[in-house]
C-alpha cells in the first residue's frame, strides 16, 4: 500500500496556492508596469514628434524639402521619421534604416499611435498633422498642412518588460522557498502532539493497558475524538481480554482439579493393599469422577461452540413439540426426586433456532429446576406467544437464589452454593450456555427468584416466520 | 501434627485427607470454602495449611495474606491449577512457603507436607535426636540406640510432637489440638493413657529420656544427658 504524508501534502498544497498567487501577481504587475512604461513612451514619442514639427515649421517654398539638423534637434539616431505633403509627396525623412518602408505606411494608418515592424526592428510610431508656414516674411506667409510619421524602436521597452518579469519571478521563487522551509519547520512542531499520541498508543500492550497521552496531545482539540476512541477501544479490548483470561484460568482450574481428583483417587487406591470390596468402591467413585469430567468437558466445548461458531442458518423449530418430548424424557429422572414436570401451553411455537441449541437450552433449564425442587414439588414449563414473541417460563418451588448471587448467575463457573457441593453435579456452566444460546438467537433470558420461594427463568425469543 | 485442608472439590479434599492421615500420620481438618477455611486458621491449631488457590468465598491468596498479616508463621502449601510465573511469584511473595500444581502426585504432596512441617518446627533434617532417641520423620519410626521402638500411630505422633520441642512444656490442650482433628471425640484422659503407654515403652528400652508430667501444666520430654 502506498503511503502519503500529511505534512508533505500540506506543504505542497500551500506552496501550490502560493505559486498560483505569485504567477497571477507577476502577470498583473508586469502588465501594469508595461502599461505605465508604454504611456510614458508615447508621451516621449509625441514630444519628439512635436519638436521635429517645430523644426520644419518654416519653409520658403511649399514644395521645398525638409532638412533637419540633427545636432540642433537632439533626436536619437535610431529614430525614424517622414514628413509628407497632403498630396503624399515626401518632404523630408530620416536617414536611418527602415525609413523607406515608413513612407509606404503613411496611407495605411490614421493619425495616432501604432506599432510596426520594419526590417526586423519593432517600432512604436505616431502619425500626426502639422502646419508649415511658407514665406512668413512676405505677407504673413501661407499655411500648408504636413503629415509627420515619427517612429522609435521599442527594443529597450521589451528589454525593460523582461527585466521586470524576471524580478517578479525571482522574488516569487525566493518567497516560495522561504514559505516551504518555514512550513516544514512549523508543521514538525505543531504535529508533535500527533506523534506523542501515536507513541502513547503504541506503548499499550497486553501486559500494560495504561494509555496516557501527553499533556500536549490532550490539549489538542483535533485529537480529542481520537483519544476518546482509543480509550473506548482499549477499555473494550481490556474487558474482553480479562474475560477471556478469567475464563481460561477458570477452565484450567476446573479441568486440572478434576484431573487431580482422578489421579489422587487412583493413587489412594494403590497406596496399600486393599480387599475386593474396597477396590470396587474405589472404582465406582472413579467412574463418577470420570463422568463429572466428561460432563465438564462437554459443557466447555458446548459453550465454546455456541460462542465462537458463527450463527448457522437456523431452522424454524417447534419449541412446544420439543418441550413436550423433553418433559417425557426427563420425567423418569425427576421421579427419583418425586418431582412432577407439568406443561402449560399446548400449541405450536415456532422459533428460529438450531435443534441442538434448543434442546440444550430447554433441558438445562428443566434439569436445573428439577434439581433445586424439594420432593413432591412441581416444575412448570409454560409456553406463550405475547407481543409476537415466543416466551418460555420454567418455574420451580425450590430453594431459590440469594439476592446477592442473582447478578452473577450467568457468569461462567459461578455457583450459588458457596461450598460448591460437587455432589449436586453442577459445573457452573449451564446458565452461561443458556445465555449464549438465547443471545445467539436474538432473544433474552431473565431470572426472577426469591430465596426459599423458588425461581422462574423467562426466555423470550423472536417468533419464526412461516 | 494437625493440618487444615481448604479445597472446594469435596472428593479431592477427602482424598488428600485420607492420603495425609495414612502417609504422614497427621490429623486433618477440611474446609470447603474460603471463608470457613480462613476462620478455622484463626485458632492456630494447625501445623500446616494446605490451600486451594481458587475458592468460593475467599480465594487462597487472600487467606495467605490474612494469615501472614496476623503474624501467624504456620507453613502454607498452596495447590494451584496455574503455574504461570507471575502467579507463583505473587503467591510466594504473599507468604506461601511452597506450591504444588494440579494434578499433583500424592506421594510428592505427602513428602512436601512433612518437609514443611519439619521446617516449621525448626528442623530441616528428617532425623530428630533427643538423647539416645532418633526419630525418622520419613519412615515414621523411632529408634533407641539403633533399636526400633514399637509405637502405635498415636504414640508416635505424641513423641514426634514432643521431640520437636524437647524440654518445653506442652499442655494437654495443645497436644489435643495438634494431634486430633474435629472428627475425633477427644477426652483428655485419652492423652493420659497414651502418655503412660509411651513411658512404658521407653522404659522397656532402658531409655533415659522420659515424658514428665507437670501437674496442671502439661508434659515435658526430659533427656538427662542430651547436649541440647
Amino acid at each position: 500500500m502506498r503511503t502519503h504524508s500529511l505534512t508533505g501534502r500540506l506543504i505542497v498544497g500551500v506552496l501550490l496556492a502560493e505559486l498560483l498567487c505569485a504567477v497571477c501577481f507577476s502577470v498583473v504587475a508586469t502588465e501594469h508596469e508595461m502599461h505605465g512604461r508604454q504611456h510614458a513612451f508615447d508621451i516621449m514619442l509625441r514630444g519628439r514628434a512635436d519638436s521635429l514639427l517645430g523644426a520644419v515649421q518654416d519653409a520658403d517654398d511649399a514644395e521645398a524639402n525638409v532638412t533637419v539638423d540633427r545636432n540642433e534637434l537632439d533626436l536619437p539616431a535610431e529614430d525614424i521619421y517622414v514628413v509628407l505633403s497632403p498630396a503624399g509627396r515626401l518632404l523630408g525623412e530620416s536617414n536611418g534604416a527602415g525609413t523607406r518602408a515608413l513612407d509606404e505606411l503613411a496611407s495605411a494608418h490614421r493619425d495616432g499611435y501604432f506599432n510596426v515592424e520594419l526590417d526586423g526592428v519593432h517600432y512604436r510610431a505616431l502619425r500626426t498633422q502639422g502646419v508649415r508656414i511658407i514665406d512668413r516674411l512676405e505677407n504673413g506667409g501661407t499655411r500648408r498642412p504636413v503629415t509627420l510619421i515619427y517612429g522609435a524602436p521599442t527594443s529597450h521597452l521589451r528589454h525593460e518588460a523582461v527585466e521586470a518579469a524576471r524580478f517578479y519571478v525571482i522574488s516569487s521563487v525566493l518567497l516560495l522557498a522561504g514559505t516551504g522551509i518555514l512550513l516544514a519547520w512549523l508543521l514538525r512542531r505543531w504535529l508533535a502532539p500527533l506523534r506523542e499520541l501515536a507513541q502513547a498508543a503504541s506503548s499499550v500492550s497486553v501486559a500494560s493497558w495504561e494509555f496516557e497521552p501527553t499533556e500536549n496531545a490532550l490539549r489538542t482539540r483535533e485529537l480529542e475524538p481520537i483519544v476518546y476512541s482509543i480509550r473506548q477501544l482499549l477499555k473494550g479490548l481490556r474487558e474482553a481480554f480479562e474475560r477471556q483470561r478469567r475464563f481460561t484460568g477458570d477452565a484450567a482450574h476446573e479441568l486440572k482439579t478434576s484431573l487431580a481428583l482422578l489421579k489422587s483417587s487412583l493413587q489412594l487406591l494403590t497406596m496399600k493393599q486393599r480387599n475386593a470390596d474396597q477396590y470396587e468402591d474405589g472404582l465406582t467413585g472413579l467412574t463418577v469422577d470420570v463422568q463429572r469430567m466428561e460432563e465438564l468437558t462437554e459443557r466447555m466445548l458446548a459453550l465454546a461452540r455456541v460462542e465462537e461458531e458463527p450463527s448457522r442458518l437456523a431452522e424454524a423449530i417447534d419449541l412446544g413439540k420439543l418441550v413436550r418430548l423433553l418433559a417425557r424424557r426427563l420425567q423418569p429422572a425427576a421421579d427419583v426426586k418425586q418431582v412432577k414436570i407439568r406443561l402449560a401451553g399446548d400449541d405450536t411455537y415456532l422459533v428460529n433456532m438450531h435443534a441442538t441449541d434448543a434442546e440444550i437450552l430447554a433441558s438445562n433449564l428443566v434439569t436445573n429446576a428439577v434439581q433445586y425442587s424439594p420432593p413432591e414439588a412441581e416444575v412448570i414449563v409454560s409456553l406463550g406467544a405475547p407481543d409476537g414473541m415466543i416466551e418460555m417460563r420454567v418455574t420451580d418451588r425450590g430453594v431459590g437464589i440469594p439476592e446477592a448471587a442473582l447478578p452473577h448467575i450467568f457468569e461462567r463457573f459461578y455457583r450459588t452454593d458457596a461450598s460448591r457441593s460437587r455432589t449436586s453435579g453442577g459445573t457452573g456452566l449451564g446458565l452461561s450456555i443458556c445465555k449464549a444460546i438465547v443471545e445467539r438467537s436474538q432473544g433474552s433470558i431473565e431470572v426472577q427468584s426469591a430465596a426459599g420461594r423458588g425461581t422462574e427463568v423467562i426466555v423470550t425469543l423472536p417468533k419464526a416466520v412461516g | 501434627m494437625r493440618i487444615l485442608i481448604v479445597e472446594d472439590e469435596i472428593r479431592l479434599a477427602d482424598n488428600i485427607a485420607a492420603a495425609l492421615r495414612q502417609g504422614a500420620g497427621v490429623a486433618v481438618d477440611c474446609a470447603h470454602d474460603g471463608k470457613e477455611g480462613a476462620s478455622l486458621t484463626e485458632f492456630g491449631h494447625y501445623d500446616l495449611l494446605l490451600l486451594d488457590l481458587m475458592l468460593p468465598g475467599l480465594d487462597g491468596l487472600s487467606i495467605v495474606r490474612r494469615v501472614r498479616a496476623r503474624g501467624d508463621a504456620t507453613p502454607i502449601l498452596v495447590l494451584t491449577a496455574r503455574d504461570e510465573r507471575r502467579h507463583v511469584v505473587e503467591l510466594l511473595n504473599a507468604g506461601a512457603d511452597d506450591y504444588l500444581t494440579k494434578p499433583f502426585d500424592l506421594g510428592e504432596l505427602i513428602a512436601r507436607v512433612k518437609a514443611l512441617i519439619r521446617r516449621g518446627k525448626g528442623a530441616a533434617h528428617p532425623l530428630l535426636k533427643v538423647g539416645r532417641l532418633t526419630l525418622n520423620a520419613v519412615e515414621q519410626t523411632v529408634r533407641c540406640g539403633g533399636q526400633l521402638i514399637d509405637l502405635s500411630p498415636t504414640e508416635y505422633r505424641i513423641l514426634e510432637y514432643l521431640m520437636f520441642r524437647p524440654r518445653a512444656i506442652v499442655s494437654k490442650r495443645e497436644l489435643l489440638e495438634h494431634l486430633y482433628d474435629y472428627t475425633w471425640e477427644h477426652h483428655s484422659n485419652v492423652i493420659e493413657a497414651h502418655i503412660s503407654n509411651l513411658r512404658k515403652r521407653l522404659r522397656a528400652m532402658r531409655e533415659e529420656a522420659t515424658v514428665e508430667t507437670l501437674r496442671g501444666r502439661g508434659y515435658r520430654l526430659e533427656a538427662p544427658d542430651s547436649e541440647l
